[in-house]
């Protein structure tokens, strides 16, 4: 399945830094569509109102951590089918495995170049 | 602690059973006093021997717990350097801010810039490189800073560790507080321990090794395709 660069695409992340690498690297890609949120909680409140293609997210995070985000979107029966990467520091084979089971499509370890994020985003919609 | 002499105290107990059926006299009262007297003044005098040396030991240790506690420092660490290492901190994070502000803020306008007229376009490009050179001169002075951190954490280091062993302390289980508890615990329920050091983590292929192997069917298993 190609990718649709319309898609609107959620940036969640604490760090505005951050969001800013994000953000460029998918103009790059094509996108066009980019909204942000600062933590889970932010994230999925903005989901509520608008349905996105994809969601990339940080881990840690607060009050709600990406992590959370991930297993409230995963539980919620409007939500539970959107793509969601999650793009952390956090590199411990515990941490994957959670995510994983929590239903992440896919894990980016920090610090990650545009080509592994492109990767990632063809591999999520290639499944 | 001596026990009460038993010689005296037989005295009293043959004094009692004497006079126990007759009548007593206040001579007999005063005598009885004064074996009495004379069996318990050997006991109360070693209860002042061990009280004292009990009161003494523990007044040596608070004068010595006061010695160590100053030089732990406390005001010091606590009014100077823990404040200072702070704000060493903080000015890091602004420096590093501001610097890939300047940075990223050029890249952009390099990415957007109009590349028809290469005059103008290799001025420009030229002027936005000097900007990210200049940026990057941060890593110099937060180098700095760091070293002052790592500096007052030795510090800290040092009085605490010789201070435990001072006072053979042991480590106590449990948080100091409410707040202290809830971080902790938040860190269990949301496997928070990033960033990892070189060698502690994963890398991106052993993900992409995991994320290769079927997921086991579940009622946690993904849901999204």
């Amino acid at each position: 399945m190609a990718v649709d660069l319309s898609m609107p695409i959620l940036v969640v992340d604490d760090y505005n830094t951050m969001i800013r690498i994000i953000r460029n690297l998918l103009k790059q890609l094509g996108f066009d569509d980019i909204d942000d949120a600062s933590d889970g909680s932010a994230a999925l409140a903005k989901m509520k109102e608008k349905k996105y293609g994809l969601v990339i997210s940080d881990w840690n995070m607060e009050p709600m951590t990406g992590y959370e985000l991930l297993k409230e979107v995963r539980a919620d029966g409007s939500l539970s089918r959107t793509p969601f990467i999650m793009v952390t520091a956090e590199s411990k084979t515990e941490n994957v495995i959670a995510a994983k089971k929590a239903g992440v499509n896919n894990y980016i370890v920090k610090p990650f170049n545009a080509q592994t994020l492109k990767a990632k985003i063809d591999a999520v919609f290639a499944d | 602690m001596k026990k009460v002499s038993t010689d005296h105290l037989d005295r009293i107990v043959q004094f009692i059973r004497t006079k126990g059926n007759g009548d007593v006299s206040l001579g007999d009262v005063v005598a009885l006093a004064e074996v009495t007297v004379e069996s318990l003044s050997s006991f109360f005098r070693s209860i002042d021997m061990s009280v004292y040396r009990e009161l003494s030991d523990i007044a040596s240790f608070i004068t010595n717990m006061k010695v160590e506690v100053g030089r732990l420092q406390p005001n010091d660490l606590k009014h100077s350097r823990i404040p200072a290492a702070g704000m060493e901190l903080d000015a890091i994070v602004k420096a590093t801010e501001k610097a890939t502000d300047t940075i990223m803020g050029a890249a952009e306008e390099l990415m957007a810039a109009d590349a028809s007229d290469p005059v103008a376009y290799k001025a420009m490009v030229d002027e936005r490189m000097m900007l990210i050179f200049e940026a990057c001169s941060f890593q110099d002075i937060t180098g700095q800073r760091v070293a002052k951190v790592i500096d007052t954490l030795k510090h800290i280091e040092m009085r605490v560790t010789r201070f435990a062993d001072a006072i053979n302390a042991a480590d106590a289980d449990g948080y100091l507080s409410e707040d202290e508890r809830r971080r902790e615990e938040r860190k269990i329920k949301n496997i928070l321990h990033g960033p990892q050091l070189d060698g502690e983590g994963v890398d991106q292929n052993d993900v992409d090794a995991l994320f290769a192997k079927p997921e086991k069917k579940g009622k946690d298993a993904a849901t999204a395709k």
